[in-house]
């Protein structure tokens, strides 16, 4: 392992590895694969980057694989980019979410107890979402009430990424008084087998269950599993939101434009190639992929400069939904009605399957997930612009008397 | 950005600010050469300041903020040419033409072709910046890049009045016009290659007006906003708008940052940057459009009258569009590298 910081020979090291190491076929395999053949594959894939050192390159030195700088990640996500590796999907909340959040807001006990499942392979689900608190996070209503030395939780999370699979959920909870929202939540590690816990996997869009719903009924959580303070569960939770989104953007970006030639391969299957419009609607697109490459790019330039403005990360987070949606429409519509009819799924891929109908409803998950367009385009205007925020108080126009 | 493209950046901003929106073209011209912006490109063993494209590019980016005419730009291209190429006396030019004499180049294509014995041209170099104060033009056809005096015989100026009245564009025909081998720049391949670089200059050169353009527009815009009352708020406050210029903002961004990425990647590149620059420019250009499109939509009424700047923005925007290359080529050159055959 190169350990000498120069992020241009650990390209050389991490191509190569992945040159030997990327499934071969997984596209193949992952089509109208289980789910629980997705989880082995998964399974599989990440132990083999966790022993090479790829899977925690932002974790600190003194941990496996830990002690990367900014701009070696760059380098890694790129190169897993480039070589169409799967997407570790299955271990994203405890690599980012949950490591983020413990190392930087956790205390020394919980670090020992929960990083080293985390490298073994622990899966973890965020309950933020509820039913009535989507982009309004802070008007969370799951209670979560102090009887001793635990909290007792009563409540539902909803939109929790793959929780039918996992051993730890990172909760937020309301444990105090609601004024202001954000002020009564507090943030704790929830063990995903105890009693009360009940998930119930959403069937989406796509067809796949890839999100669930989870029930607490006076589900019990130790009192040494809050991280940070009774109340402070608000700033913790920006923790976790803020722990991968440079990196996250610059590799999906990168996934974007390498999967842009899957335009001309359909084009060519459908004996379009020669189809002026259809070259022209390429053309913008491409221009618009390599654009959102350069901004995630030098977003995360700026970031490694500690140069980052309010509002940047909200730019690219917004590009990138547009660009996506633009990019997996223009594939769909090149489908022409063969794209209508259900060819399977493929596990794993996320935006770029070639399956261009459920490339392009997956594409919502980046519009809507995350702060949905409208939060990041109100961050931007008040932020990056200096526009005002609307008035808080507001009445419909048929109560005014 | 190196501390140069910033110092420069800087710089040329505190100038145009100086001088204010649409500047007057000889306030312009003598701020240029008083700072020795000519010099920017040229390699240092000609007497230039060897700074490269990319610092080039600033000064274009912050002429493009101010409505600032274009003769600067045009000259800059025109002595990238002579420096490039093989003129005569190359050190001579660089002097001459930061010391004030204008060389003028096209900034939409020309129609050109050569006499059958070679040594005359014919036809019309068109979108040609502030010809009228020019000793010479840069005319390129496929095999052949020369300068040409344009006082010579066969040579006629047509002044066409654009829109965009930031801009003094004119045509100048050729009819039979001599070529002086004194001033042939490049023949046969290595005038196709000398081409393909002044087309790349250009197409930068309109990128970063147009980036400049619709950044500048954006904050006209959101100030208006944040003035204008109705209904007892500024319109600033009514997330319809908000939302509409935060997509604005999003992509000028991303224009921004794909110019940026290409001018770097280019000039790290020997090679062929036409694809590049063409990419940058579509995306520029269409964006300082649609800021525009928007920014009369935005501002309301007060940007249907000549006495607001938005109009001249607007106006500029349109016209970036129809320079460089034209029309849809911009879109199938694109595609073409993603559709060649795998």
């Amino acid at each position: 392992m190169s350990d000498n910081g120069d992020p241009e020979a650990l390209r050389a090291e991490v191509r190569a590895w992945l040159q030997a190491n990327v499934p071969k076929g997984w596209r193949a395999a992952m089509t109208n694969a289980p789910q629980e053949a997705f989880v082995e594959a998964q399974r599989s894939w990440f132990s083999k980057l966790a022993a090479a050192g790829y899977a925690t390159p932002h974790w600190p030195p003194g941990w496996p694989g830990g002690g990367r700088s900014l701009a070696e990640q760059k380098v890694i996500f790129e190169e897993v980019a480039t070589a169409d590796a799967p997407r570790l999907i299955l271990y994203f909340v405890a690599l980012y979410h949950a490591a983020c959040t413990l190392l930087e807001c956790g205390n020394d006990a919980q670090r020992g107890r929960y990083l080293p499942g985390i490298l073994k392979g622990d899966i973890w689900c965020q309950g933020f979402s509820e039913p009535n608190a989507g982009s309004d996070l802070a008007s969370v209503r799951t209670r979560a009430e102090l009887r001793g030395d635990r909290y007792v939780i009563n409540g539902q999370k909803i939109w929790s990424t793959m929780a039918q699979y996992a051993d730890h959920c990172l909760l937020l909870a309301r444990s105090g008084k609601s004024d202001p929202p954000q002020g009564g939540l507090t943030y704790m590690i929830l063990d995903m087998r105890a009693k009360g816990v009940t998930v119930r996997p959403i069937s989406q869009i796509t067809g796949d269950d890839e999100f669930a719903e989870v029930f607490f009924d006076d589900v019990e959580v130790p009192v040494e599993n809050r991280v940070g303070e009774d109340g402070n569960g608000w700033a913790v939770a920006q923790t976790t939101l803020a722990s991968e989104r440079g990196l996250t953007l610059v590799e999906l970006s990168h996934r974007m434009r390498n999967a842009l030639h899957r335009l001309g391969a359909i084009m060519r299957e459908r004996g379009r190639l020669d189809d002026n419009a259809l070259r022209r609607d390429v053309g913008a697109v491409t221009a618009k992929v390599n654009a959102l490459c350069a901004l995630a790019d030098q977003y995360l330039l700026r970031r490694i400069a500690g140069e980052e403005g309010p509002g940047d990360a909200s730019v690219v987070k917004l590009y990138y939904a547009r660009v996506l949606r633009e990019f997996t429409a223009l594939g769909m519509r090149i489908s022409g009605i063969e794209g209508q009819y259900d060819s399977g799924f493929m596990r794993g891929a996320t935006q770029e399957t070639g399956n261009w109908t459920i490339d392009f409803f997956n594409s919502y998950n980046w519009s809507i997930a995350g702060g949905s367009d409208e939060i990041q385009r109100n961050i931007i205007a008040e932020r990056l612009l200096g526009m005002p925020r609307e008035p808080r108080d507001w009445k419909l126009a048929s109560d005014r008397g | 950005m190196t501390s140069e493209q910033n110092d420069l950046r800087q710089s040329a901003r505190q100038v145009l600010q100086d001088l204010g929106v649409a500047p007057d073209e000889d306030a312009v011209d003598a701020r240029v050469v008083e700072l020795g912006w000519l010099l920017v490109g040229a390699p240092e063993d000609l007497g230039g300041l060897g700074l490269g494209l990319e610092c080039a590019c600033a000064v274009y980016t912050e002429l493009g903020r101010g409505l600032a005419g274009a003769p600067y730009v045009a000259a800059m291209i025109a002595l990238d040419a002579i420096c490039a190429g093989a003129a005569a006396d190359q050190a001579g030019w660089v002097e001459r033409v930061a010391a004030g004499e204008h060389v003028a180049a096209p900034l939409a294509a020309s129609a050109l072709s050569r006499s059958a014995s070679g040594s005359r041209l014919n036809g019309v170099v068109s979108a040609v910046p502030s010809a009228d104060r020019a000793s010479h033009v840069l005319a390129f056809s496929g095999d052949t890049v020369a300068l040409v005096p344009l006082s010579l015989a066969g040579v006629t100026l047509s002044a066409r009045q654009a829109w965009d009245r930031t801009r003094r564009l004119f045509d100048v025909r050729f009819e039979e016009v001599a070529l002086d081998s004194q001033l042939v720049l490049a023949t046969g391949a290595d005038a196709a290659a000398l081409s393909r670089r002044i087309v790349a200059h250009r197409e930068f050169a309109l990128a970063c007006d147009a980036v400049g353009g619709a950044t500048a527009l954006l904050e006209v815009t959101v100030d208006y906003l944040q003035t204008r009352k109705q209904f007892g708020r500024p319109l600033a406050m009514f997330q319809a708008l908000k939302h509409r210029c935060a997509d604005l903002k999003v992509q000028t961004a991303a224009a921004e940052a794909l110019l940026f990425d290409s001018l770097h990647r280019a000039a790290a590149s020997a090679g062929d940057n036409v694809l590049l620059a063409k990419t940058a420019k579509f995306l520029a250009c269409s964006t300082f459009a649609k800021v525009a499109e928007e920014a009369i939509q935005l501002h309301g009424g007060i940007a249907m009258t000549s006495e607001h700047v938005c109009h001249l923005f607007v106006k500029r925007a349109l016209l970036n569009q129809h320079l460089g290359a034209q029309g849809d080529a911009y879109e199938t050159h694109i595609a073409a590298s993603i559709l060649s055959d795998r």
